[in-house]
């Protein structure tokens, strides 16, 4: 019993310990959360003046930030938070700064160029954007320009919309047997076979909507041995856009980790379809679409919402495929700001570049996500 | 086809883990009118949740209790039986059902998938508690007509009815 | 606890016994039943007795006098089955078996019609399966006429009769070629029961689209999208232009409107535009400024 009252009096009076220690002198990043000053301390150098604005980015501490640029004259701070987490509602608006990254570019005696990588984590995974900043001397201290993107300007205009929607009315529920109800719509893969990766296998394809109604789709592989037993099973998930108009096509990839390809013996595919309320629009044009070759393979565009309708969520998903016509690899990016009418607004996908000497073409497809309903 | 026969038997009496212990099952090849053909996996299913029926049915009139029928009986099926509980239990009677022996052919399924049919030419005893009064055991020969129709994870049975042999 | 041999021991021989019973049986009744309908059991010998009639549909008890009738009004038994009729005395009990069989007349079709949607001229593309019931619900397994009756848009009417088997019929019929709604009946006598079926277009066929200058772009339109019957594509397919030019490539999806798919592109001099919906591949335009 005393050996345990012992122990209680000195776990009581190490935290005590810790506490004051942590007071007195507290960890730099806790302060800086905290409030009580930057990560970095004071922005004696170029890079320690654009590593106090990341960290104040990450705090969310806007009014830290807006009042330690040296170009605030030119917006107002609402401006300066809207250019950051978006003017319209979209992927960054409900987002946090996970991380950032300070390159030095270029350095003079008074004035510093700083890029600034900005790895922000959103919900379907981690979105990175670059600023490049231009930094000045102002005595004895740095400040950071922040290069300001204003709010794109969407001409005022009438468009008329004349969209086509779909509703469902389902049968009630309750033992329906034997009661009619709606027809799931009709779906085919027209297109699969696996890929082996270096992480594992991988299933590519394309699944049609061959109905004349929506479709609400995924798609699920099971992998079976050469004695036909289950490998494993995966879906899509992300790798899909799940909603598909009449006659409309989809890639899929699906991912099995750790598994090698001379162990599967065949493959189960089952794809997936729902009735889904859902509407025609909004049309989105990809323009200027362009394959790069490797090093540095990729696929660029831009998105033009061709609708009156703002797109919060575009989900850009490539397809590739060799000079066969076999698709050889699935790729996909989240537009992270919202499409505006008529405002083109860039991509890029990226290639695997051992897979990248195979393009000779490729489809671009996109999802559409707006408040207040899925599109 | 009778070693077929006999797996199937002997799966379904792993498979169900009967509380039945006894009871024998046999399924006869099916003998179907329909033009969709019967994934053995299917097949397999609809009986062993039919089999599994006996015991939920046994236990529900044994104690009386409509509530035990849920899992495995629906509609038509589900109703009859719960109304045969309920005027035993308005009676003071309970009933013991104890199926001895299965002898199944599948005999239709229906081409959009929604319903199975089969004939059970099926032995079981029954007896009847009435208050204290025990009745003797009754041995019975009958032949079932049973259709199942699919519902989230099994086949439950919608149609139970006796037929003339 | 004591009691549990004593009763087993009694209820075994009670059971070694009831055979001679039955063979000497003081019940009489028939061996069959229709559904609903009345009947009577009688009751020979003498004293007060209980009466159990005893199924899995149905169970009922009478305390009856021997050497007397029991009657049964017609509806007091109408679920099909095996039943047992328990004759318990004081100190003997009687049991005979009868069966209740469906009534003759169906009152109810259970009818299970797919697909609700399918696309025109599918051969065998629609089925329909009938189990047919009595009024009571019992399901009426005695051989059955069904008379299935398919009614498309144009008027045409495709039947087939089928008899059932063990209460159960099928059909299959063929989807024709215009689209619109098909009325699909199953009868037995007058009871009947209809469902609709949608008739839907196939693929597009024979896609073609032409190009317009609009100021700097062009304005790209389908014809009127048709399937191989004529029928007209639904609004709402999705139909993708695609430009290629020499560096680049522009795509666009847009859904038919009023019977057409309308895009406008950049344009490029030298730019190949071509069409496609689904897997149906239309023509191409070479675009020259």
């Amino acid at each position: 019993m005393s050996n345990g009252r012992q122990l209680a009096a000195l776990l009581a009076a190490a935290t005590a310990a810790l506490v004051v220690i942590g007071t007195v002198w507290p960890a730099p990043s806790a302060a800086a959360y905290a409030g009580a000053k930057s990560l970095l301390g004071s922005s004696s150098t170029a890079e320690a003046a654009v590593g106090n604005l990341g960290d104040e980015i990450r705090a969310q501490a806007w009014g830290k930030a807006y009042a330690g640029l040296a170009n605030k004259a030119q917006f107002t701070q609402p401006e300066f938070v809207h250019d950051l987490t978006g003017y319209y509602p979209s992927l960054l608006t409900y987002t946090t700064l996970d991380k950032f990254e300070v390159r030095p570019l270029h350095a003079s005696a008074d004035e510093a160029e700083i890029e600034l990588k900005l790895h922000w984590a959103t919900v379907v995974g981690s979105s990175v954007s670059i600023r490049d900043l231009h930094v000045i001397r102002n005595g004895d201290r740095w400040e950071p320009e922040w290069p300001i993107v204003k709010e794109p300007i969407v001409p005022p205009q009438v468009l008329p919309v004349n969209y086509l929607r779909w509703d469902v009315i389902y049968s009630g529920a309750g033992d329906d047997w034997g009661a009619q109800n709606v027809e799931a719509p009709h779906v085919r893969i027209v297109d699969m076979h696996p890929v082996e990766r270096a992480d594992g296998v991988v299933i590519l394809g394309e699944l049609l909507n061959e109905d004349v109604v929506p479709a609400y789709v995924s798609v699920a592989a099971t992998l079976l041995s050469k004695n036909q037993s289950p490998i494993a099973t995966e879906g899509s998930f992300d790798k899909i856009s799940h909603l598909l108009l009449p006659k409309q096509v989809t890639p899929f990839l699906i991912k099995f980790p750790n598994v090698s390809l001379s162990s599967v013996g065949s493959v189960r595919m089952t794809p997936m379809s729902a009735l889904i309320a859902a509407s025609a629009d909004p049309v989105i044009e990809i323009e200027n679409e362009q394959l790069h070759p490797a090093p540095g393979a990729s696929l660029t565009g831009q998105l033009i919402n061709q609708s009156g309708q703002i797109v919060n969520v575009a989900h850009v998903l490539g397809t590739f495929y060799n000079q066969a016509g076999l698709v050889v690899w699935v790729a996909d990016e989240y537009i992270d700001t919202a499409l505006l009418p008529q405002n083109p607004v860039p991509f890029e996908i990226h290639i695997p570049e051992d897979l990248a000497k195979n393009v000779s073409s490729q489809r671009t497809v996109i999802a559409t996500y707006s408040s207040g309903g899925s599109q | 086809m009778i070693r077929s026969t006999l797996f199937v038997c002997t799966l379904f009496m792993a498979a169900s883990g009967f509380a039945s212990a006894q009871a024998t099952v046999r399924v006869e090849p099916a003998n179907l009118q329909s033009p969709r053909p019967l994934p053995e996996q299917t097949q397999t299913a609809a009986i062993r949740d039919y089999l599994k029926s006996w015991q939920s049915l046994r236990a529900a009139l044994e104690q009386n209790r409509s509530d035990l029928l849920d899992p495995a009986f629906v509609g038509t099926a589900r109703n009859k039986l719960a109304e045969t509980i309920q005027q035993q239990a308005a009676l003071g009677i309970r009933t013991r059902y104890q199926d001895s022996a299965h002898d199944i052919q599948i005999v239709f399924y229906s081409p959009e998938g929604l319903s199975i049919e089969l004939i059970d030419r099926v032995e079981y005893d029954v007896q009847v508690f009435d208050h204290d009064r025990v009745n003797p055991i009754q041995h019975i020969s009958a032949r079932y007509v049973i259709v199942l129709t699919p519902a989230e994870v099994r086949w439950r049975v919608r149609v139970f009815q006796a037929a003339l042999k | 606890m004591r009691t549990r041999p004593l009763i087993f021991l009694t209820t075994m021989a009670l059971a070694m016994l009831q055979p001679v019973a039955a063979q000497e049986s003081s019940l009489t009744l028939p061996k069959t039943v229709e559904a609903g309908s009345a009947f009577s059991i009688h009751i020979a010998g003498s004293g007060k007795a209980a009466l159990y009639i005893v199924g899995l549909g149905q169970v009922l008890k009478r305390d009856v006098e021997a050497g007397g009738t029991a009657f049964f009004p017609a509806g007091s038994l109408y679920n099909a089955g095996h039943y047992l009729a328990v004759l318990a005395g004081n100190s003997s009990t009687e049991t005979v078996s009868f069966d209740v069989v469906p009534a003759t007349k169906p009152a109810e079709l259970s009818f299970l019609a797919k697909p609700s949607r399918l696309p025109v001229g599918l051969h065998d593309g629609i089925t329909g399966a009938v189990y047919v019931f009595d009024a009571y619900h019992n399901l009426i397994y005695a051989p059955t006429p069904v008379s299935f009756e398919l009614t498309s848009p144009s008027g045409a009417v495709q039947k087939h009769v089928v008899a059932t088997r063990d209460g159960a019929a099928w059909t299959a019929m063929d989807s024709t070629a215009q689209q619109g709604m098909d009325r699909f009946l199953a009868r037995v006598d007058e009871i009947s029961n209809a469902r609709v079926i949608g008739q839907v277009p196939g693929d597009p066929c024979g896609l073609k689209m032409s190009a317009r200058q609009s100021g700097q772009a062009i304005l790209l339109a389908t014809d009127p999208v048709r399937d191989c019957n004529g029928n007209a594509v639904p609004d709402g397919t999705i139909v993708t232009f695609t430009e290629a030019y020499s560096g680049g490539q522009s795509t666009v999806d847009v859904p038919l409107k009023h019977g057409i798919a309308e895009a406008r592109m950049a344009g490029h001099s030298g730019a190949t535009i071509s069409v496609a919906s689904g897997v149906v591949v239309g023509n191409q335009i070479r675009w020259e400024k």
